[in-house]
């Protein structure tokens, strides 16, 4: 039935993604991004304009102490059913900087994170590869 | 006042100030950054460049200054962009810039304790953690020297 479809359809778009972006992966994030037809396939849009429009955080490169405020701010306006993906060594533990004294060792310390993405930096394609699990993961 | 060959000048740290303002009064209009390093024994070693854009010629300047209370004269009043370099400074090494209108921390968290670019600033992971770069799963770092920022064991924590 055509209704059918259109409800399918909303469906396919269902990953609000907001990119946290705070260091060189936001790079990777942003190639990713880029081609909307690739973002889609694998359900997801990227939102720029407003935070607030997110069911996705894609924390993208190094979190310090100090902006880890920042990101749980943004954390906590996320709707309670949203997600976060980690996306890269320095957000997944700390990555090169896993001694430093200003770094935090893993965001996933201070935030829940539902999928991890490995790589420093990961290729665009992993991060599609990761919506992709998430998509998967959240069910049809 | 000697000068080394990179071209630095060392200079006391009661004539910081003075030697600062023949530089800017001589030309030197731009300043170029202000930093510090840890040199063990000899204390702490602040550095700063200054530049003359009409001249297109530098000068650096380098001073010690004791670890335990480092003191130094603010250059602000020369010239203004001075003032987050030795905020940075201050919170990294733990040298005062005295005169400096506000010596907040600049990039360290609030209630953040030490000066982690000194060295003897104990780097906690690398105490709780053997480094995590080994080529191979199970590859021995055995017998590998302690590295910097680890004190001996027993020295440090609980």
């Amino acid at each position: 039935m055509a209704g059918d479809v259109t409800i399918e359809w909303g469906h396919t778009f269902r990953l609000h993604v907001l990119d946290v972006g705070l260091a060189c992966c936001a790079v990777e994030f942003a190639a990713a991004a880029a081609r909307g037809a690739d973002m889609a396939a694998v359900g997801a849009r990227p939102v720029v304009a407003r935070p607030r429009e997110a069911n996705v955080m894609v924390i993208s490169g190094t979190v310090t102490d100090k902006l880890a405020v920042q990101v749980k701010r943004l954390y906590d306006e996320l709707p309670a059913d949203g997600f976060v993906l980690s996306f890269g060594s320095c957000s997944n533990s700390g990555g090169p900087y896993w001694d430093s004294y200003s770094v935090t060792k893993g965001v996933d310390q201070m935030i829940p994170v539902d999928v991890y993405v490995p790589g420093c930096p990961p290729r665009p394609e992993a991060l599609l590869g990761g919506l992709a699990l998430l998509n998967e993961r959240i069910g049809p | 006042m000697t000068t080394d060959l990179a071209g630095t000048a060392d200079v006391d740290a009661d004539r910081w100030l003075a030697v600062a303002t023949e530089l800017r009064d001589g030309g030197c209009d731009f300043f170029d950054w202000l930093s510090a390093y840890d040199d063990a024994d000899a204390g702490l070693a602040v550095v700063a460049r200054v530049w003359s854009v009409a001249d297109r010629r530098g000068a650096m300047i380098r001073t010690r200054v004791s670890r335990d209370a480092g003191v130094l004269p603010t250059l602000t009043a020369l010239w203004a962009g001075a003032g987050w370099h030795e905020r940075e400074t201050a919170e990294m090494f733990g040298i005062r810039f005295a005169g400096h209108p506000d010596l907040r921390p600049l990039l360290l968290p609030a209630g953040f304790e030490g000066h982690p670019l000194r060295k003897e600033f104990v780097l906690a992971s690398r105490v709780a953690k053997e480094w995590p770069g080994a080529k191979e799963p199970g590859e021995s770092v055995a017998g590998r020297k302690r590295p910097p920022g680890v004190p001996p064991p027993g020295a440090w924590g609980p």
